[in-house]
């Protein structure tokens, strides 16, 4: 690590009391071979106590970077944390956090769900010393008493016989199990913050629904706040109060889950809800968001949705938009239907995402298979 | 599609053509080391050759004695491989005493031959090159005798591909050039109400009407008792010490036409059920019957000019493509092994196909990793079509792909689908891509059928509480519609060792609710007819106990956090 343990000069102020998380103007880039990708650029965003949000995108789309950066677990270089950025943990700025103090952070106060457990876990070690060893190291406390927390965690995921369990190594167990035995592991010192990054992306949907469920249901208990990053919308809808979109390394809309779900303001957004296959659009074609994400090295100057978007005109290619407010309830989006003199462009772009929602668009006429990028 | 296709109970399949059987490992390991005997003669002539080429001493004088004995060995083998083929057992014994009279009366004459030129080095030659292929032909000859019984007289001839119902190879491939009698049927079944009812109906070509024909609907493929277990070896001898019981029994049919979809979660025999399907693994027992062709165990030549019409779209967009190889090759392959040689034709037909997927024409001479995951599995839906396809088995084909991409994809299959007539067994775990796109559902569980029946009856009134509990388990993206669900138990059990009697039994809610009964744990379940909707058939014995009132009461007594697995140890 690189950085310096002095508090970095010109840091704003810092958030109020009830805020755990606060992300100001963040950019993380990595610099690679063929020049610089702009991974994470400029985002903000804010996580009171207890809350949850989550942070909903394709792949590539600078989500996962956004959490690893809150944990600070990227290797700097290649990656760089651009001047400016902020992250504010329960009070304190941790970008200019001296490592050791971070390390004492990470996992204490706030822990990693990641995608693959097998992958996140030690096949040497039985799981039960995995989690001990994190209790002894943050918890200052004896063997037997980790040993010891590290069943009671088990037990608390839902883990039958944990005693049994705990002297298994990771190929013992199933999947499900796996991911239960990880999420055990980042609770086990009782962490303000929780991120969740795809939980349940590797998981069979009966079991996506037990580990969606304990969650739930412990977040709840232990009133942690929790960040939960997927790509998947029903995941989104069932467990977090608050939502960001985003797309190309931008936060493009961000809301309440209810109103963001139901009434979408930004065309990319509007175009992922339409894209899920849905009972109503059986029998017609789902309309699809045309083309593919650009490429980092060659974004589009203004807005970078701008060549899928099938409600563009001619500022949409000069102007790059900022997050407009988009209604009621701190509503954001980042579109230039928003602006006043567009009004009557983004009431037809409503109407035209409410038909695409009802309906599908029919299989009639010329057969439309756009797939050149 | 609207009509009650499938909804005809399962009936005897009609099977109108008889493709020859499979030969036995023993018959197929014989003609492959006959085919290697042939071949080591070329390769010694080859190296006699450039031995005279370089001027080594004597090598002249060995090759017209091995060419005089490989040439005739080399007709002679390829005329038993012929005759293994034509499998009578008197033609078999024939060329093969034959064959091996001609080769010991060659040795012994080249051996003589050289004795009395007493050269040397040509008797070394000679004896180097009859040792080998006699000690092959020993272990042919011993394989071949072990498959003897296998010849029984019978004397089918190879199918052709003309015979197949396959689409000619070197047509263009474009929308109109899909007449096949198949298709035909597909189009008709647009238009009759019952497949048990004989309808005539008229199709109406470019031209006005081109046929009449009688439409009586047969399943395009038909599916009975399937099974295919694998073999688990163990300990230091490989001894088998288990069994996979990846599909154990399952019974379905498709009609021309029809979207079918398997569901089911990982490790319930889904993928596996696709492959066996289209027989790139042989099944272990059960019929397959794909437009009157009986498929399970026939000969893989029969089973050559049929791949035409069958084809299956891989799930991995990275790993079903060689990266070495561009993508007209990719796509070329299938071609040319169906025997399209012309370069020049294949790559138009390679050209036609990226075309139909929407990809540019250009596109065929770059290579996978030049591609995003949507345009791959473009390139893979593309390959699937080159051969012109009436049915294709479409494993997974969106779940590897962004949800935006992922809309893409399933609008070119259906897309495809209604331009090509094309009848698709979609694999898939994902519930709502299911319903989006499928006319009739087969819900899986460990290698069984629990519950069959079209997306309105499975989806509006499921009856088996694993049908249930997947549908519950859907996270459903409309906030409004959020709710409490069922979480089933626990993962599922081992397809080695599936439980007892109903194989959902460890970890089924409603049996919980009935306070247990004997008979889950005892009886298998048979996939029976449900009630008066046809062709919703089930394979639960308490499927009358499930309701709107019991599935919202279950839901509301999910604990909070329920446990990972059933401990029954």
């Amino acid at each position: 690590m690189t950085e310096t343990s002095t508090v970095r000069p010109g840091l704003g102020a810092p958030p109020a009391d009830d805020i755990l998380v606060d992300v100001r103007n963040l950019r993380t880039s990595f610099k690679v071979m063929d020049g610089v990708v702009p991974a994470v650029d400029n985002i903000s965003f804010s996580l009171g106590k207890g809350q949850t949000l989550g942070i909903v995108g394709e792949s590539g789309s600078g989500k996962s970077v956004t959490a690893l950066t809150i944990m600070r677990l990227l290797d700097i270089p290649p990656a760089e944390i651009g001047a400016g950025s902020e992250i504010w943990f329960d009070g304190k700025e941790i970008l200019s956090l001296p490592e050791g103090e971070m390390r004492h952070l990470r996992g204490n106060e706030m822990a990693m769900i990641f995608q693959e457990p097998l992958t996140s876990l030690n096949p040497v070690f039985t799981v039960g010393d995995q989690i001990a060893e994190q209790v002894k190291l943050h918890m200052k406390v004896s063997d037997k008493e980790s040993k010891d927390r590290a069943v009671e965690m088990l037990r608390l995921v839902g883990i039958p016989s944990p005693e049994r369990r705990a002297k298994q190594y990771p190929h013992e167990l199933s999947g499900g199990m796996r991911q239960r035995v990880v999420i055990g592991m980042a609770l086990s010192c009782e962490p303000k913050l929780l991120i969740a990054d795809e939980p349940t992306t590797a998981l069979d949907v009966t079991v996506q629904a037990q580990i969606l469920e304990l969650l739930k249901a412990i977040q709840e208990r232990t009133g942690a706040a929790l960040l939960l990053i997927t790509h998947d919308l029903g995941v989104v809808a069932e467990m977090v109060d608050n939502v960001i979109v985003m797309y190309a390394g931008q936060v493009v809309e961000q809301g309440s889950v209810n109103e963001l779900l139901i009434e979408p303001r930004m065309p990319y957004t509007m175009g992922l809800i339409e894209s899920i296959p849905t009972v109503e659009k059986r029998g017609g074609r789902l309309s699809a968001i045309q083309g593919v994400v650009p490429s980092p090295f060659h974004l589009p100057p203004a807005c970078r949705f701008e060549p899928r978007c099938p409600y563009r005109w001619e500022t949409c290619r000069e102007v790059p938009p900022e997050l407009y407010p988009a209604g009621e309830g701190g509503r954001l989006a980042r579109c230039h239907l928003h602006l006043a003199e567009a009004s009557a462009r983004r009431d037809a772009a409503v109407a035209q995402h409410e038909q695409n929602m009802r309906t599908g668009r029919r299989l009639t006429g010329a057969p439309d298979r756009t797939g050149n990028a | 599609m609207t009509t009650t296709i499938g909804a005809a109970p399962v009936a005897e399949p009609e099977i109108h053509h008889r493709l020859r059987r499979r030969p036995p490992n023993s018959i197929r390991n014989g003609r492959a080391l006959l085919m290697t005997i042939a071949g080591f003669g070329i390769t010694a002539l080859f190296i006699v050759f450039l031995g005279v080429l370089i001027g080594i001493k004597g090598a002249a004088g060995a090759l017209p004695m091995v060419a005089v004995v490989t040439a005739p060995l080399a007709i002679v083998l390829w005329a038993i491989v012929r005759y293994t083929r034509a499998r009578t057992k008197l033609a078999f014994l024939l060329a093969f005493g034959i064959a091996v009279v001609l080769s010991l009366a060659l040795g012994f004459l080249i051996v003589t031959m050289s004795r009395l030129l007493s050269d040397p080095n040509s008797i070394f030659f000679a004896q180097l090159i009859l040792s080998v292929p006699f000690v092959v032909a020993v272990a042919a000859a011993w394989q071949l005798g072990r498959g003897v019984a296998w010849f029984d007289g019978t004397k089918e001839k190879p199918l052709k591909a003309e015979e197949s119902g396959a689409r000619p190879i070197n047509a263009p491939l474009t929308v109109a050039a899909t007449a096949t009698p198949t298709a035909l049927a597909a189009a008709a079944a647009d238009t009759v109400t019952s497949p048990a009812s004989p309808v005539v109906t008229s199709i109406v070509g470019a031209d006005g009407p081109v046929a009449t024909v009688p439409a009586v609907v047969q399943p395009l493929l038909v599916v009975q008792g399937l099974k295919k277990h694998f073999p688990i070896y163990g300990g230091v001898l490989r001894k088998q010490i288990g069994t996979v019981y990846a599909v154990d029994g399952v019974d379905f049919e498709i009609m021309p036409g029809e979207t079918f979809s398997l569901v089911g979660e990982s490790g319930c025999g889904k993928t596996t059920l696709g492959r066996t399907v289209i027989q790139l693994t042989p099944s272990t027992d059960g019929r397959v019957v794909f437009d009157g062709y009986e498929l399970a165990d026939v000969d893989p030549d029969d089973m050559r000019p049929l791949r035409r019409r069958m084809q299956i779209i891989f799930q991995d967009p990275f790993g079903s493509l060689n990266p070495r190889m561009p993508v007209s090759d990719i796509i070329g392959e299938g071609l040319l092994s169906q025997g399209l040689n012309d370069r020049k034709a294949r790559d138009k037909r390679v050209e036609d196909a990226l075309e139909l997927v929407g990809l540019r024409r250009e596109y065929s001479r770059r290579y996978p990793h030049e591609f995003s995951g949507g345009q791959r599995q473009r390139i893979g839906v593309a390959r699937a079509l080159a051969l012109g396809p009436d049915f294709i088995v479409a494993d997974e084909p969106v779940s590897a792909l962004d949800v935006s991409i992922q809309s893409q994809v399933l609008n070119l299959l259906l897309d495809l689908k209604r331009d090509l007539n094309l009848t698709y067994l979609f694999i898939s775990h994902n519930l709502s891509v299911v319903q989006y796109f499928s006319d009739r559902v087969g819900v899986m569980y460990l290698g069984k059928i629990a519950e069959i029946g079209s997306v309105e009856q499975l989806y509006a009134n499921p009856r088996h509480p694993y049908t249930v509990a997947l549908l519950s388990a859907i996270p459903d993206a409309d906030p409004r519609r959020r709710k409490k669900r069922l979480v089933l138990k626990g993962d599922v059990p081992s397809p080695a060792a599936p439980p007892s009697g109903c194989r959902f039994h460890t970890r089924c809610w409603l049996r919980e609710r009935l306070g247990n009964p004997e008979n889950c744990v005892t009886i298998e379940p048979e996939l029976v007819q449900f009630g008066e909707e046809a062709g919703h058939r089930v394979a639960c014995h308490w499927a009358d106990e499930i309701s709107q009132a019991t599935v919202a009461q279950a839901e509301a007594e999910t604990p909070a956090i329920v446990a990972a697995a059933v401990d029954d140890e």
